[in-house]
């Protein structure tokens, strides 16, 4: 049995090894074709700067520059990770200094605008950069809702390189146990409190219930108000109208809060004070029947050995139940622009364009664990099977954010506003004050914030 | 017999008055590395702080834009998270303060006699207080969980049902005062023993021959003469609790709701997560006023009673 899993594995190896080995293959003509100018040369190498979240920087520098290296030998490239919480701060500050460090910025889903708007960002789409883009390079294949995370008034200022969906995550045996059966991409809102109560179970029999129905964001955080708007936006609402004013303070946001509160019913003891670690370490002790979270903890959550004792088969994934108008998701991309101030123009989108090239973005997929943004990718054969079922979720996902428009606000005060509504939404679950009056009040101030 | 000859007034007065040029010169030599250190590090934010609070932040030069006035101040003034946040800063100032005082002298009193193991119990105290606050947070935050948490483990094999310490506004704020007097009691505990061991003896000699019991020695001998320390200490954890702000953000992120939203987590999110620092820079300038003259006002107390004592 364990020479089976042994040969399995250097099978894959070997599968992978192949695939990264065409696929490098494959983009050496661009390379040699770009050999000359910006992009170095031998003896004579160009480095490129990236700033990125200190989450994933150090693995991109130690798993994906050695294989842009294969094609692009001559750019060194260096990425340095910063916390989260500091990041978008340093980012400004780098860009507006005279002379910036980095050359590459990588940038949250909300933060385009801001970082836009100080002009900190090229204009991927511009003549310049046009001209130094390898024809293959092919926009149309990127779905709509992860690139439109890079665009804002009309230009793309980066490429999705790290994709995320706010996704339902679900418990197969929890189900079972409670004699409820699995939830569908169909099921909706009143389908899912239905059999909330049921997935409050005493699965010891001592008497005392010890697994519950959900857990997800409901502490006081940027986060938490992605939830609420998720219901929002399956509900047919919005956060802003056409002219850019709140229009979320009305029957529909309020009933939307209602519901993200009354999740709170089927939730574990001190849920209220749960965020994204809190719900991932219940969900993957088995004492929640469904999470809520980024679908990019699947991985951790079902698959790696050393962080949870779930399977594959254990977990399905799916989008949020439909509430009266669609599904519900919401999107948390991860992006690369490039530096307006930069001097090594050619080498830095060298990098990003081999990152976010369907060569690129495979490697990143297989070798990182990087969610893809690109049809193609998402419709190809996934180097490993579980990605399969999640690459299709993924694809669905996209659709219904793009359609039902579900991402955050795109204005270079998107962060003074997620975080009105962090405040807000949280005395609304806290019942410190009614949804009517924590979302008027949430909307007085992000209409004064965005003006 | 040569006579000598004094010295001409004015060659006195030229080289008094080099001694005196030589005098502050070398004074100001010593004093000028920590003036401009005080520059550099203390002055200049404070200054910047102020001149951002008056005008519009501009984010393409990350400084002060244009002078808007009082605007910045009006804008703050009239956002009720501010005031949400300093009646959450005084809750816990006036529960937090008055327990860690009493706290701390009582348990230095009660471990003044000899006793073989006071030396150990002294440095046993000393453990909270090298806890980083981020990581006393953290840890408390652990203990306290309601799901997970070993304290209401304990609790039921008392017969006590769970607390939903991080769910129930109350409880959240009493489970921010139970880490921050954890946290700091031991300090206070080290000053009043010293302060303790420093008392006349004599005194507490005459009252025993007087016939005075335990709490008569305690009330009307040790507490007298302990008040100035006493109001001194409270004006020392006075200038550290208004600083609170770490073992907040680790253990409940100002919540549930806005119920620990203390008045410095506040400012930091207002300006590095709403990037909104031109306002952020006006409430800080309000919060150090208040802090000022409320420290004024216990300094001034303070005095007075070293003067009635």
């Amino acid at each position: 049995m364990e020479g089976m899993e042994k040969k399995t594995s250097a099978g894959r190896r070997f599968v992978l090894k192949g695939v990264a080995g065409s696929l490098i293959l494959a983009v050496m003509p661009l390379a040699a074709a770009n050999a000359e100018g910006g992009l170095g040369a031998t003896g004579n190498p160009v480095e490129v700067k990236i700033m990125a979240n200190e989450a994933f920087a150090n693995s991109w520098q130690t798993i994906l520059v050695p294989e842009f290296n294969k094609a692009f030998p001559n750019v060194k490239v260096r990425i340095d990770g910063v916390p989260y919480t500091e990041l978008l701060a340093k980012m400004m500050l780098d860009a507006t200094s005279p002379q910036p460090e980095y050359d590459i910025l990588l940038a949250d889903d909300p933060w385009v605008p801001q970082l836009a708007q100080i002009g900190a960002l090229k204009d991927l789409k511009s003549d310049e950069i046009s001209a130094m883009t390898d024809k293959g390079y092919d926009w149309d294949d990127f779905n709509a809702a992860p690139l439109a995370a890079g665009e804002w008034n009309g230009k793309q200022y980066a490429v999705p390189v790290r994709s995320n969906m706010l996704l339902m995550f679900y418990n197969r045996a929890l189900y079972e146990k409670a004699g409820v059966p699995e939830p569908t991409p169909q099921i909706t809102w009143d389908q899912f409190f239905a059999n909330a109560p049921k997935l409050v179970q005493d699965t010891n029999g001592d008497g005392k219930p010890d697994s519950w129905a959900i857990d997800t964001y409901f502490v006081r955080e940027p986060l938490t108000p992605t939830i609420w708007q998720s219901i929002l936006n399956s509900n047919g609402g919005a956060l802003l109208d056409a002219s850019g004013a709140p229009a979320f303070a009305n029957q529909v946001g309020s009933k939307s809060l209602e519901m993200h509160k009354r999740l709170l019913e089927f939730a574990p003891p001190g849920a209220l004070g749960h965020g994204f670690s809190e719900s991932l370490q219940a969900f993957r002790q088995g004492i929640v029947a469904n999470m809520i979270t980024w679908g990019s903890v699947y991985k951790a959550t079902a698959v790696d050995k050393q962080s949870t004792t779930l399977t594959v088969e254990d977990v399905g994934v799916q989008v949020l139940p439909v509430g009266s108008t669609s599904a519900g998701t919401h999107r948390g991309i991860w992006i690369a622009g490039v530096s307006s101030k930069t001097e090594k123009l050619d080498a830095s989108w060298a990098f990003v364009q081999w990152l976010t090239s369907k060569q690129g973005e495979s490697i990143n997929a297989s070798m990182v664990g990087s969610f893809p943004a690109r049809k193609s990718t998402l419709a190809s054969e996934p180097s490993e099977a579980w990605l399969k079922p999640i690459y299709k979720t993924l694809q669905n996902a996209y659709d219904v954010a793009a359609t039902g428009k579900m991402w955050r606000i795109r204005n270079p005060k998107s962060d003074a506003a997620q975080q009105i509504l962090a405040d807000e939404i949280a005395r609304g679950l806290a019942g410190q004050a009614s949804p009517e009056e924590a979302l008027k009040t949430a909307a007085g101030k992000i209409a004064k914030v965005l003006k | 017999m040569m006579k000598s000859v004094p010295p001409a007034k004015t060659d006195v007065s030229r080289s008094r008055w080099r001694d005196q040029v030589g005098d502050l010169f070398e004074r100001w030599s010593f004093l000028m590395p920590s003036i401009l250190v005080l520059t550099v590090m203390l002055a200049y934010p404070i200054f910047y702080t102020i001149e951002i609070s008056f005008a519009s932040f501009d984010i393409a030069t990350f400084g002060a834009g244009e002078w808007i006035g009082w605007a910045n101040y009006e804008e703050v003034i009239g956002d009720y998270r501010f005031w949400d946040s300093l009646q959450v800063t005084l809750i816990y100032l006036v529960i937090a303060l008055p327990l860690q005082v009493t706290l701390g002298f009582g348990i230095a009193f009660l471990i003044n006699a000899e006793w073989w193991g006071r030396s150990a119990l002294r440095a046993l105290f000393i453990i909270p207080m090298v806890v980083a606050p981020v990581v006393a947070g953290g840890m408390w935050r652990m203990i306290l969980d309601p799901l997970w948490g070993i304290m209401n483990y304990w609790m039921g094999l008392a017969g006590i049902s769970s607390l939903d310490w991080f769910g129930d506004p109350k409880l959240a704020m009493a489970a921010i005062i139970i880490i921050d007097t954890w946290r700091w009691t031991p300090f206070i505990v080290l000053i009043a023993t010293a302060a303790l061991l420093a008392l006349p003896k004599d005194v507490f000699e005459a009252a025993k021959i007087d016939g005075a019991n335990w709490w008569s020695t305690l009330w009307s001998v040790a507490v007298p003469l302990l008040v100035p320390i006493i109001a001194a200490t409270f004006v020392i954890r006075w200038l550290g609790a208004v600083k609170m702000f770490d073992i907040v953000l680790a253990a409940t992120y100002g919540g549930p709701g806005k119920a620990t939203n203390i008045i410095n987590l506040f400012i930091y999110e207002e300006a590095f997560r709403s990037l909104r620092f031109a306002e952020s820079a006006a409430m800080a300038v309000i919060v150090l006023v208040l802090t000022m003259v409320l420290t004024g006002i216990f300094l001034r107390g303070s005095r007075k009673l070293e003067e009635l004592f």
